[in-house]
């Protein structure tokens, strides 16, 4: 049922605690099941004897593959392998929950977990093809598209000749999130990178954290050549440090929140801190930072599990509470959408290009 | 009395009334994940494809009141009732052996007050520690409760258990550390011990809950101490002759300083740490310790500990062990380093005076080897007193050893423990140090207490007449 690799990890975290405590959704939940050990546990047990059932596979989805656990494990054992490979059974056996199969028929038919066609973006001055293509990801065009003006803005004024796709497809991260990596997967992917291949590109900035950790990570396990894969903060950074931007100076203090895929699956911190100086704010960081940052509570999940992701965004703005920073910013679209969305009385949100561009 | 047809069903309405319709679950997948906590038994019949043991009911609550609900319904119908905060014990306390309701309590985690001027920190019992220590830390402070299971136990456990950790030779056990708590009695009562740090009127009630590991009440909020963080910390290891000249060694550095670490090993766990220090065997006892404060303070309280070390025999090793050591504290509990199924092994944690804890050590390794000569048997101290330490003794049997039926697994299993625990007894030493009774060594309280038992049972009648909560443990 499950592969060897998925059955090792399973193993050997059913019966270790030791990082229940970073878990976003357990957090707000307080669920058992909630928890790496649980997941490990029920996975297991499928593996001598137990059947999976609905509430099993309601379970599996109750978690936002944010990696905190594995980031976590000093031996290197991964939760997230067996919870996408039980994902993939819960489909195989019908068991999917109904409010996650709206959003994978959703992505099936769209390509995006919103349903939308029509991409929020005005797309009008920029050509389809260049040596520098801007991916956006399907968040940026279909619910926070000011993130894209943004950053459309700052690559005009730092004279950045690029092109993006009025028409651009999925890139396999929802639909991988959704059902394990399996073959519809790697179509997505296959289909996303012969796009790009069509447009010319020699290199991709990539907006969304999400469709970056996977080009960088599973299109080369796939076999799926792309060109050089650069994050949007990354580049914009690197646009300040170069001189081709120079923001206006600012005063304030911010406090920063580091997306999941961002901290852990890139590994990348810094650039957007460094930008965030640029402006000249001052950083107060939350306790729980870079590598150890909470989670946000995800675009995907915010449309299968609305309630939790929720709770998930408050938890992580109850960290911005304990700091005297009253302006949170973060700098990828997923954590745009879930955290702009629970803003509490008296702080205020920015999207860091939305931000940076103000400064220019 | 026995629930039949759609009596479960009725029973679940009430709780879904008393906590909310989500925070209720009947789901078999549910309420197998709690049928295994960190107590070897459990894990050993889970990885044999045995059913584990499974509450009727899990029950969410979200607040003190919530939880009072829950007791009073399962007063009325005399259902049992167990607690469970991580469920990351070893000795099977929290595990549902008599099925009914589990009480999981992580949905009361949140901050209350940190108590800057009185220096305290309030939260609810539901908190992973970890959580508590960084909202600590946060300010500047620490609750200097850092046991191995920091990330994974809840505050509730760690007093239902009467929990230890790494620093507590400086700062204290739990029961040392809590200020005061609310407990949730069988009846549904709420109460509050006193909220100051000492007092003179009458038994310190925290005393009674703090250990009854959730048999007496439900503990749903407690207020801990804060300490500043250290502003030095100094390590040192030594490497002496033989267990009697450490254990020695340890009670005169306890009688004059505070070291926060000592961790002083028997010559079966020294071996590999000596090699890995000086590259070569070399027969004795390591120790390491740590010394932290002020740093003039500290500097002094080094210079007495290399005079003492050196009075009976230790070796200076200098100081990079304890701070590798310190570094990787927890790595060691993590799955790939730590033991695990398929070999058996636990944990006999005892504590005495100074006069009986080295014949207890001796006492423990014949009686284990000579009745399970195939059973590995490794000891250190790690927590220590004015008056007395403790023996952190292991036993381990490699799964060629282990029966392959897991009844016959579980008898192997208790009649080690048996031999152990009693050989710790019969020479001065007690049942457990800091991990607590549960179901694992429930049957041998009475032998521990003799007609002292009463006291604990006398309490048990008076608060829980109808034996509702956390049955089978604690040897009540």
């Amino acid at each position: 049922m499950f592969s060897e690799k998925a059955k090792k990890h399973a193993d050997a975290c059913r019966f270790c605690w030791m990082c229940r405590h970073l878990c976003p959704v357990q957090l707000v939940t307080g669920k058992e099941t909630n928890t790496p050990r649980a997941k490990g546990l029920q996975v297991s047990m499928l593996e001598r004897g137990m059947t999976m059932d609905k509430d099993c596979a309601r379970t599996m989805y109750e978690c936002l593959l944010c990696g905190a656990c594995t980031n976590d494990c000093a031996t290197g054992f991964d939760p997230l392998i067996f919870i996408r490979e039980a994902r993939t059974q819960a489909n195989v056996l019908d068991l999917v929950p109904p409010g996650v199969q709206k959003v994978i028929d959703r992505v099936l038919e769209t390509g995006n977990v919103y349903g939308a066609k029509v991409p929020k973006v005005s797309f009008e001055g920029i050509p389809a093809a260049g040596e520098t293509l801007v991916w956006l990801g399907a968040t940026a065009r279909y619910a926070v598209p000011e993130t894209v003006e943004a950053l459309f803005a700052i690559l005009k004024k730092a004279g950045v000749a690029f092109a993006a796709l009025p028409d651009e497809p999925a890139s396999g991260a929802a639909l991988g999130d959704l059902l394990g990596f399996v073959e519809d997967v790697r179509q997505q992917a296959k289909q996303a990178a012969e796009a790009i291949a069509r447009s010319g590109a020699k290199r991709v900035i990539v907006l969304d954290s999400y469709d970056a950790a996977l080009m960088r990570h599973e299109y080369p396990e796939w076999g799926i050549e792309l060109p050089e894969v650069v994050t949007a903060t990354a580049f914009a950074d690197c646009l300040i440090r170069d001189g081709r931007l120079t923001p206006k100076q600012t005063e304030g203090v911010v406090t920063y929140h580091d997306g999941s895929r961002l901290a852990r699956d890139l590994d990348e911190h810094e650039p957007a801190r460094n930008i965030l100086k640029a402006m000249g704010y001052d950083l107060h960081e939350m306790w729980q930072n870079r590598r150890l940052a909470k989670c946000c509570g995800t675009a995907v999940a915010g449309q299968y599990m609305p309630e939790i992701a929720r709770k998930v965004a408050e938890n992580r703005w109850n960290d911005v509470r304990r700091t005297d920073a009253k302006l949170l910013v973060a700098a990828c679209p997923q954590s745009t959408e879930a955290l702009a969305a629970a803003v509490p009385e008296g702080y205020a949100y920015s999207d860091l290009f939305v931000l940076l561009n103000e400064h220019l | 009395m026995e629930r039949r047809a759609f009596m479960n069903d009725m029973v679940r309405s009430e709780l879904e009334d008393a906590v909310g319709v989500e925070n209720v679950s009947v789901a078999v997948s549910d309420r197998m994940t709690y049928g295994v906590d960190y107590f070897w038994v459990g894990r050993m019949w889970a990885d044999r494809g045995q059913v584990p043991p499974m509450p009727d009911w899990i029950v969410r609550p979200g607040s003190s009141e919530e939880v009072s609900k829950v007791l009073k319904i399962a007063n009325y119908y005399k259902i049992p009732v167990h607690i469970w905060g991580g469920g990351s014990g070893s000795q099977g306390g929290a595990l549902p052996m008599a099925g009914g309701i589990m009480m999981d309590m992580k949905r009361m985690s949140h901050l209350i007050e940190l108590d800057e001027v009185s220096r305290t920190i309030t939260a609810e019992a539901g908190m992973i520690f970890q959580q508590l220590e960084w909202y600590a830390n946060e300010k500047g402070y620490s609750c200097q409760h850092i046991p191995s299971c920091l990330t994974c136990g809840t505050i509730g456990g760690a007093l239902g258990h009467r929990g230890i950790g790494i620093m507590s030779t400086k700062y204290g056990k739990i029961d040392d550390m809590c200020i005061s708590m609310e407990v949730v009695l069988p009846n549904g009562d709420i109460i509050n011990t006193l909220p100051v740090p000492k007092h003179a009127a009458g038994p310190d009630l925290n005393q009674i809950f703090i250990g009854s590991e959730g048999t007496l009440g439900v503990i749903t909020k407690a207020t801990f101490k804060l300490f500043e963080q250290p502003e030095n910390r100094q390590f040192r290891a030594f490497l002496f002759p033989d267990m009697h000249s450490g254990y020695m060694a340890g009670r005169d550095l306890m009688q004059k300083v505070k070291p926060s670490i000592l961790r002083f090993y028997d010559e079966a766990e020294s071996g590999s740490i000596i090699k890995k220090i000086l590259g070569f065997e070399k027969p004795g006892c390591f120790m390491n310790l740590a010394v932290e404060g002020i740093k003039k303070i500290v500097d002094i309280e080094m210079e007495i500990i290399l005079e003492i070390a050196a009075k009976w025999g230790g070796q200076d090793l200098g100081s990079e062990y304890g701070e590798k050591w310190y570094e990787n504290r927890i790595t060691f509990f993590y799955p790939g380093h730590i033991m695990d199924i398929p070999q058996m092994f636990g944990t006999m944690d005892t504590v005495a005076t100074y006069a009986n804890i080295e014949k207890i050590y001796w006492a423990m390794k014949k009686a284990v080897n000579e009745n399970f000569p195939f059973v590995r048997y490794i000891s250190h101290s790690s927590h220590w007193y004015e008056w007395g330490c403790m023996n952190y003794t292991r036993f381990i049997v490699d799964p060629k050893d282990v029966p392959q039926d897991p009844e016959e697994a579980i008898r192997l299993h208790n009649q080690i423990w048996n031999v152990g625990v009693r050989a710790a007894m019969e020479n001065g030493g007690v049942i457990n140090d800091h991990h607590g009774i549960g179901l694992k060594l429930s049957r041998l309280m009475k032998e521990q207490y003799g007609p002292a038992m009463q006291v604990t049972e006398g309490l048990k009648k008076a608060l829980d007449p109808n034996g509702i909560l956390n049955p089978y443990k604690l040897g009540l």
